[in-house]
């Protein structure tokens, strides 16, 4: 009788213990952008070029926040079983997403020019945005992942754990952001 | 009731993108417009809209809460 109650207690608690493990895994990822963020300070101060887009950083910041509230309604919709709701905000997601890697090619491009890798803000500019970037491109990649047709049978109450999973991946990678955009264009 | 549940949760979320959005214009006007030593304020915003994100839209509470 215990068995069966602790084995029903377990299949319960799974839920549970996937969203520890992804917050563990978040947690490690989340030590990686800590250690740049710092290497910025440590190679250049507070200083930056004054050549750097701000104006464009801040745009790019806001299409990131943007999509993060379209990844929340996606999520909030499979929690409710609206499989049309569910699909349009994780395809605009992904669609912001796409345009906030637009975004950085952009600023790549300018920063190519001013203030090149072999640079010292170059150096932590390039690895903090490239791996961010990163970051975004699997976001993007595990978001269409959770477009797939067989996937949405399993949608509803209690049943979405692949894509609060995804979801919760996408608002870290907002999260990161959050601390990389005044880290790399505002403070001086 | 059902969806008029849904319709809530969906404003919130619409809420909390229009705090962030707000701090985002105050974090870029604050750099922009202050040489030195916006970094303490900065930070604080970042934190802020950080917290945010983490408790509406990742829903952190759910590690130590039972059921949300």
């Amino acid at each position: 009788m215990n068995m069966v109650t602790s084995i029903t207690t377990d299949w319960e608690d799974r839920g549970a213990i996937n969203r520890v493990g992804l917050w563990l895994f978040i947690l490690s990822d989340s030590f990686l952008f800590i250690a740049i963020i710092f290497t910025r300070f440590y190679l250049q101060g507070v200083q930056r070029p004054s050549e750097l887009n701000q104006l464009l950083g801040f745009v790019i910041s806001v299409v990131l926040l943007l999509s993060s509230l379209f990844a929340y309604r996606g999520e909030t919709a499979a929690a409710y079983g609206d499989i049309r709701r569910f699909r349009y905000n994780i395809l605009a997601t992904i669609g912001l997403g796409s345009l906030f890697l637009v975004g950085v090619g952009v600023e790549w491009a300018e920063g190519f020019r001013f203030f090149p890798p072999s640079t010292g803000f170059g150096t932590v500019f390039f690895t903090l945005t490239g791996f961010h970037a990163f970051h975004v491109f699997t976001g993007i990649l595990g978001l269409l992942l959770i477009l797939l047709p067989g996937q949405k049978k399993r949608l509803g109450e209690g049943s979405y754990w692949g894509v609060e999973a995804m979801v919760k991946y996408w608002h870290f990678v907002d999260v990161a952001w959050v601390f990389i955009f005044p880290t790399l264009y505002l403070v001086s | 009731m059902h969806s008029r549940h849904l319709e809530v949760k969906l404003r919130l979320g619409f809420k909390v993108f229009a705090t962030l959005t707000a701090l985002k214009i105050i974090e870029y006007v604050v750099g922009t417009s202050i040489n030195r030593g916006a970094w303490p304020y900065l930070s604080m915003m970042a934190v802020v809209g950080a917290w945010a994100i983490l408790h509406y839209f990742m829903h952190i509470p759910q590690l130590w809460r039972r059921k949300e």
